[in-house]
């Protein structure tokens, strides 16, 4: 099967005025389409570097990212943010939900720059926001949601523009255990629906339900496991 | 939800830095309106006081070696012989085409004559005339009411050593002092000023005129085709509009003008880095919010936009209300700047509103360019 992401030789350096950080080494790995990959690291090693270079957020200092075989760095500004748009959701630890705006505003947020009536937009929002499971909390702020619901809002928004590839930076880091379980079980879900996920996790007992583990460690692969993980088989 | 909605939603987010945004502008809008439309009705209430009273238009003799005129008047202490002028020229003035345009047409006599043993000279008007032609005479005392009675100048009076009520003689005839005039650093404070006829019979002139004062209406002033019609009809006359009349009232008001303008301009660009400043705050503050949207899949474009309608609304919302406050304000004032009926302006107010918009606007590139820049890899950052 041909990559689906594919990383090569993949560097990347802080540089501010002398001191330099090398956040990841020559860094290279293919996913295919369809897999749910951990990351796994310690503080540090470079995992929330290596999401952002493979959402297009990020420049690389060296190397290349291939998307179906498109070289991210020969996009322009704007095609790396349609490419964003169309390819990558993204779900942070800290859910990064505008406090201003209701659930279904949030959701409705990455089709403000479209042209599509107010009417459709919120349809779809509350669509999604059901498929997460927060039906009649649609006009809820996120300080009026529990953090596991804040999470789910954020899943909602990754999902506007149906994107194949989820990169999720400890998605269940600030959750308690049972809520975190809810969390990783929609990604299952998602996973099983189809989507590609890439997800950073600390919590080693998340590993079951990837179908792949990397580690880093100071910026280098360390360890690339292929799971047995029982949802694997589609 | 689209952009423009986003941004008036953020408005309210932080509603004291959307309020201290939009003060700069209140404040430059609110004073440029003000002073702007105060200086259009002052303009106007000049217009209107030149309409009203004061000559605008000189006719005088063709005299090579005399020049007669408002403050050069010299009659080297000897008779003016001739006046070329005579009352019948009045006729001929009020024949021109544009005769409804002359508000009035005052003829003056001028000679040197004894008053009581002093040689001076003596100016006669129309005593009914008198108080349009020079409206700015202060008189202690009363003024000319008939035949027989005179003001005197005040230097006159000092030389004469009389006051209201007193008596000057001249050709046997003797005249009662009605009033004094305050001094007015023209020369008839060294002059005697009676009724026309006086003056004519004091002079033996009957019919003479040194000059004619014409006060023409002067909206959207044709004054030089004024002067052009009066000289067609008075061959051998100078006829000279007055131009400092015009020009030195104009010449204060567009000394207002340019402190307004001074003004306005210090306080719009005040206003304009109030925004600046504002803006580049909130870019710095919401640093997260925007690498958010970037990772939504947000173009550089959009971001621009959604800074570009936030500063909008506040511009849109403060130099309104900044527009209608000036106007409010020039009104309140305009009163007490010698305009007697104050009106709405409208034209600088919608040129406020202009100025607001395009201020916050100029005030949010900077900011915005920086936002549209920044990394987005800030929000990813879970801290
Ligand atoms: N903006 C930055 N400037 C300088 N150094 C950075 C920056 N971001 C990350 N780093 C460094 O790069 C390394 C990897 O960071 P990160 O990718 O956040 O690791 P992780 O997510 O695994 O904790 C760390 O040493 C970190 O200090
Ligand atoms: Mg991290």
């Amino acid at each position: 099967m041909d990559a689906f992401i594919r990383l090569e030789n993949v560097t990347m350096l802080y540089g501010n005025n002398g001191t330099s950080a090398v956040a990841l080494r020559e860094v290279s790995f293919s996913v295919g389409a369809g897999e749910y990959v951990a990351i796994t690291g310690e503080s540090g090693a470079g995992k929330s570097t290596l999401l952002a270079i493979l959402g297009g957020l990020q420049v690389p200092s060296s190397g290349a990212v291939l998307m179906k075989g498109v070289d991210l760095s020969s996009l322009p500004a704007d095609g790396l943010a349609d490419f964003r748009r169309e390819t990558i959701g993204f779900i942070f630890q800290a859910y990064h939900l505008l406090p201003y705006l209701t659930a279904r505003e949030n959701v409705m947020v990455p089709m403000s720059p479209l042209r599509t009536s107010a009417r459709e937009k919120a349809g779809r929002a509350d669509t999604l926001l059901a498929s997460v499971g927060l039906s009649g909390k649609e006009e809820r702020l996120p300080s009026e949601l529990s953090g596991g619901e804040c999470q789910r809002v954020a899943i909602a928004r990754a999902l506007v523009h149906d994107p194949p590839v989820l990169l999720a930076d400890e998605p269940t880091g600030n959750l308690d255990s049972s809520t975190g379980e809810q969390i990783l079980d929609l990604f299952s879900g998602l996973h099983k629906s189809g989507k590609t996920v890439l997800m950073v996790t600390h919590n080693r007992a998340n590993l079951f339900r990837a179908t792949r583990s990397i580690r880093l460690q100071d910026g280098k692969v360390a360890e690339d496991d292929p799971l047995m993980a029982p949802r694997q088989a589609l | 939800m689209n952009i423009r909605k986003l941004a008036w939603k953020n408005l309210f987010r932080r509603k004291s830095r959307a309020v201290f945004t939009g003060l700069g502008i209140f404040l430059g809008i609110g004073t440029f309106v003000a002073l702007a439309s105060l200086t259009a009705q002052m303009e106007q209430a000049v217009q209107d006081k030149l309409d009203r009273f004061g000559a605008n238009i000189l006719i005088t003799p063709r005299t090579e070696q005399l020049s007669l005129g408002f403050g050069d008047i010299s009659l080297g202490g000897t008779q003016v012989a001739h006046s070329r002028l005579t009352a019948a020229d009045e006729k001929a003035i009020h024949g021109i085409e544009m005769k409804e345009r002359l508000r009035s047409v005052v003829p003056f006599f001028l000679t040197a004559a004894d008053a009581s043993g002093k040689n001076l000279v003596w100016m006669g008007v129309p005593a009914t005339e008198i108080a349009a032609a020079r409206p700015w005479w202060k008189i202690s005392g009363s003024p000319i009411r008939e035949k027989g009675e005179v003001l005197l100048g005040s230097e006159a009076a000092v030389a004469l050593e009389k006051g209201p009520g007193g008596t000057v003689v001249s050709g046997g005839r003797a005249f009662r002092v009605a009033g004094v005039l305050h001094p007015t650093g023209e020369k008839e404070d060294g002059m005697v000023i009676a009724a026309l006829g006086d003056v004519r019979s004091v002079a033996g002139n009957p019919g003479g005129v040194t000059f004619f004062e014409v006060a023409a209406l002067c909206k959207d002033c044709p004054v030089e085709d004024i002067v052009a019609q009066i000289g067609g009809a008075l061959p051998g006359a100078r006829v000279s509009a007055i131009r400092q009349v015009v020009e030195s009232r104009k010449a204060a008001v567009d000394q207002f003008r340019r402190l307004g303008i001074g003004v306005s301009a210090i306080v719009l660009a005040i206003g304009g880095l109030m925004v600046f400043v504002t803006v580049m705050g909130s870019v710095q503050e919401r640093t997260r919010e925007i690498g958010v949207l970037r990772a939504v899949g947000f173009r550089r474009k959009a971001i621009l936009s959604l800074l570009f309608w936030e500063t909008g609304w506040i511009s849109l919302l403060s130099s309104a209300s900044g527009a209608l406050a000036g106007l409010a304000a020039a009104l309140l004032v305009a009163p007490h700047f010698g305009v007697e009926q104050a009106s709405v302006a409208t034209s600088p107010a919608l040129l406020g509103v202009a100025i607001g918009m395009g201020l916050g606007l100029l005030g949010t590139i900077p900011p915005a360019r920086r936002a549209a820049a920044l990394s987005p890899t800030e929000a990813i950052r879970s801290l």
